[in-house]
């Protein structure tokens, strides 16, 4: 008898926190992420650092001018490449580390939304996306919500991230910043401060809204305009070459996209392409895009290097997947000329009202026997 | 007087006997001349009067004909479509059926098969609630062709669609652009139309499956001089489109000169290019569309109804029942994917308000498995089920993750899977059929077709269940 009270005993203190951790979320008014450095009310550590992770720096106890308290995060971006991605970020994961290998992550029912105050060092930093979620592996996270892109100034604003309607019921990854080179070339130093979840019962579900015309899928490198992420790299994707931030000659701004198309059949397929999504390698496994029902079309320019490039496809929508694109349209092939040359694929008739491959080209070597480079630019719904 | 009352008998029972093989249909049954069981209530009942002119007929050796059934499409209020069967409303409740045994390829004939598999089959189909078969083409041998259509439909009530493939596998490839080829097409098409048109089971006639996918050039491409000389390919493939259309349409219209009972429909891969059969296909009655859209067929009828105002039926779509990523069968992921699918197209039935209304019905594919499909040129691997994928469709999600998003297991598309063990010997048929075990997604849809629940209905139990 004695046994089962000791094991009672035992049960009940590890038990405990683990209940009094589900209350904390699920009936507090809050549930901080970070508020101020050494502060018990931290859940999560900024741990999780991805793509070209050297290209940043930390600082979690920066006095520089916290939103409140005595100390906010500053994060230097140098945008030097150093992994050769292209781009960062920083999740904040419970435990540390925890890329859904293990058990963690906190039970956020009833929180519906997440707030965060964030500046810029000069102004004008553009972050790419904030996430909620989205770590997979054997435990992953039960939702993932993105905002963003954000410009931010260079005085304190608060941002918010709506999950209202949203299974929020494991999450690991609590909260996430990325951005990437091409939107800050020069590279960025932003803070941020006071990053916590709270509980508004009267905030909705976001809709979706439709979206006003021209709605971007490329505008210039670093534009806050650029609306889907070119992600999606398909058949011999060992052919392509991505530069999202070239000078060479655009047509409008100060920068243009370059593909290069190698033609050599790295993978075998014998042809290649490339999505531009949202978000990010979304190929309808996750709920995202944009309801653009009020475009009637979709234009941009493009070039080639020589002239004479074959592309197959310019195409929009057409991903298929558990959130499938509405709809889709095409034109191609196209002969690119060696001058700018505006083309359009008409959408009247066609229902945009989910579209989370926002644009698409593809290209084969048979066609293409010593390869295609080629230029794009203003990628736009009108 | 016994000549008599055995044909009052038959002919008595035969309505009787089709009316219970009808899809729910009501009204007056049909008389079907080919069933032969015997009703006992029917043999006092009076009607020498009636039938005394046709055995006057019969004596004389002109005994009536299997009665032609008259198909046609009614437009209704904003292109919404009906499918009219013997003046009463049909839903296609389909499958492509190709019965390959194991250890056999595309090129056996199955239909000379003195196991007569469509017997075993039609059976099965019957108990499902299928009302209509989909072969893409129609067997050399007219006798043996109308055979199996006479069977699965004196038997088993259910109905063919007949196709041809208007050359399209011919090697090199179809010349579209060469009037010799196309007077030599025209030909076999309206043969087989004279033959088959007053077969009472035919339903309808498609001509072509993705053959519009050779106007683009993806596949067995085709040119002519003039489109040589076009140096842009857009217009090039618009040219070659007008040219395989204007074809198709010329067809149509022969078609119903020469048979005013039966629609004529276009195969169509996906909605490809039917911006110009909006041109050039006034004939056209119908499109019978290849659509491997996964679960949802997406915007396909709204498109449709912008690009070329006809009904559609979608004569092939599916699912496989392999888990690529898992590497093992997944019978409930295959019938996942074709409640859903049967779901929209019941949604987008004339029957329904909410939807465009304009599907007529669907065959899927396929009746069942095929195991020749993955290495064809190898006859060994004719008798494997082989588990290797050569194709990748992110519509199919839960197996996308597999080894080079390789996903789509071509010899897994049976709703009834073959067992190497044989059954069902005929008298004159050797050694027998390969055992067939009908998967998940035969009982899922039979249920399906018994009561279809639509989107509406489950949320409307959601909400009641909140």
């Amino acid at each position: 008898m004695t046994k089962f009270i000791v094991l009672g005993l035992i049960a009940v203190c590890f038990l405990t926190p683990a209940f009094a951790q589900e209350e904390t979320a699920n009936k507090a008014k809050e549930f901080v992420v970070y508020v101020d450095k050494n502060t018990r009310d931290n859940h999560y550590i900024p741990s999780g650092w991805v793509g070209d992770y050297g290209d940043i720096k930390m600082n979690e106890q920066s006095a520089d001018n916290p939103y409140s308290g005595t100390t906010c995060i500053q994060f230097t971006y140098s945008a030097k490449k150093s992994q050769g991605q292209g781009w960062a970020g920083v999740y904040w994961q419970n435990p540390a580390n925890n890329w859904g290998n293990k058990k963690g992550g906190f039970d956020l029912t009833g929180m519906t939304k997440l707030t965060f105050w964030a500046r810029g060092a000069k102004g004008g930093e553009v972050l790419q996306k904030f996430v909620v979620g989205g770590i997979k592996g054997t435990y992953p996270d039960s939702a993932s919500i993105e905002m963003g892109p954000v410009e931010l100034t260079d005085t304190w604003k608060q941002y918010t991230i709506n999950l209202a309607g949203k299974d929020i019921s494991y999450i690991n990854g609590g909260f996430c910043w990325v951005t990437s080179a091409d939107l800050n070339p020069e590279g960025a130093t932003f803070y941020l401060d006071d990053i916590k979840f709270e509980a508004d019962p009267t905030l909705k579900p976001e809709p979706k809204k439709q979206k006003a015309m021209p709605f971007y899928v490329y505008a210039d490198r670093s534009s806050i305009n650029n609306h889907f992420i070119a992600s999606g790299w398909m058949g011999d994707y060992g052919d392509i070459k991505y530069d999202g931030a070239s000078k060479e000659d655009p047509y409008l701004g100060d920068s243009c996209i370059k593909i290069t198309y190698s033609g050599n059949a790295t993978q075998g397929a014998r042809w290649a392409g490339m999505f531009w999504q949202n978000p990010a390698n979304n190929w309808g496994n996750a709920d995202g895009g944009y309801d653009l029902s009020k475009a009637t079309k979709l234009t941009f320019w493009a070039r080639g290097e020589k002239g004479g490039e074959r592309i197959e496809e310019f195409k929009v929508g057409g991903i298929m997947g558990e959130y499938s694109d509405s709809d889709s349209a095409t034109i191609g092939p196209v002969i690119l000329n060696k001058e700018w040359t505006q083309y359009s694929i008409d959408l009247k008739g066609k229902d945009a009202s989910y579209i989370i491959g926002g644009f698409c080209w593809s290209a084969n070597a048979d066609n293409n026997p010593d390869g295609a480079n080629f230029y794009l630019d203003e990628i736009k719904y009108e | 007087m016994a000549l008599i009352s055995i044909w009052m008998r038959l002919s008595t029972n035969k309505v009787k006997s089709h009316h219970n093989l009808r899809d729910g249909s009501r009204g007056k049954a049909e008389v079907s001349p080919f069933r032969g069981h015997f009703s006992d209530k029917l043999r006092t009942v009076p009607i020498l009067p009636l039938v005394l002119p046709l055995f006057l007929l019969f004596l004389l050796g002109a005994a009536p004909k299997p009665k032609t059934s008259k198909v046609y499409i009614q437009k209704l209020k904003n292109s919404r479509y009906r499918l009219i069967v013997n003046r009463k409303p049909y839903i296609v409740k389909g499958v492509c059926c190709n019965p390959i045994p194991i250890g056999q390829n595309h090129e056996y004939d199955w239909w000379s098969d003195p196991n007569k598999p469509w017997l075993v089959d039609g059976k099965l189909m019957q108990e499902m609630g299928v009302n209509t078969v989909r072969f893409y083409q129609s067997h050399e041998n007219p006798e043996e062709t109308k055979t199996v259509i006479r069977d699965l439909y004196a038997l088993y009530g259910i109905r063919t669609i007949l196709g041809h493939w208007l050359g399209f596998w011919e090697y090199p490839c179809p010349f579209y652009g060469d009037k010799a080829f196309q007077e030599r097409i025209k030909k076999e098409v309206l043969e087989m139309v004279s033959i088959y048109k007053d077969e009472p089971g035919i339903l309808f006639w498609t001509l072509g499956n993705e053959n519009n996918y050779s106007c683009l050039g993806r596949i067995n491409p085709w040119s002519t001089e003039e489109i040589d000389k076009e140096p842009d390919p857009q217009k090039q493939q618009a040219m070659r489109a007008k040219i395989y259309y204007s074809f198709v349409n010329e067809l149509a219209k022969e078609i119903h000169k020469i048979d005013p009972n039966h629609p004529v429909a276009l195969g169509n891969g996906e909605l490809v290019g039917l911006e110009f059969a909006r041109e050039c296909c006034p004939d056209v009655d119908l499109v019978a569309c290849i659509i491997y859209r996964g679960r949802t067929f997406g915007n396909l009828f709204k498109s449709l109804k912008a690009t070329f105002d006809r009904p559609i039926v979608i004569t092939e779509f599916g699912a496989d029942s392999y888990d690529a990523y898992l590497k093992k069968e997944d019978q409930n992921m295959q019938a996942f994917f074709l409640e859903s699918q049967w779901r929209q197209i019941f949604e987008n039935s004339a029957n329904n308000k909410e939807g465009e209304g304009n599907c007529l019905g669907g065959t899927m594919f396929e009746w069942t498995d095929e195991w020749w499909k993955h290495d064809e040129s190898n006859p060994e691997s004719w008798s494997v089920h082989d588990t290797e994928s050569n194709w990748s469709n992110g519509s199919y999600y839960f197996d996308i993750k597999a080894e080079g998003n390789k996903n789509m297991n071509e010899e897994w598309f049976g709703i009834v899977s073959l067992s190497e063990e044989l059954e069902d010997a005929q008298p004159a048929g050797g050694q027998g059929l390969n055992k067939r075990l009908p998967r998940k997604a035969y009982y899922v849809i039979r249920e399906f077709w018994k009561k279809p629940v639509l989107a509406r209905d489950i949320k409307k139990k959601a909400k009641k269940s909140k």
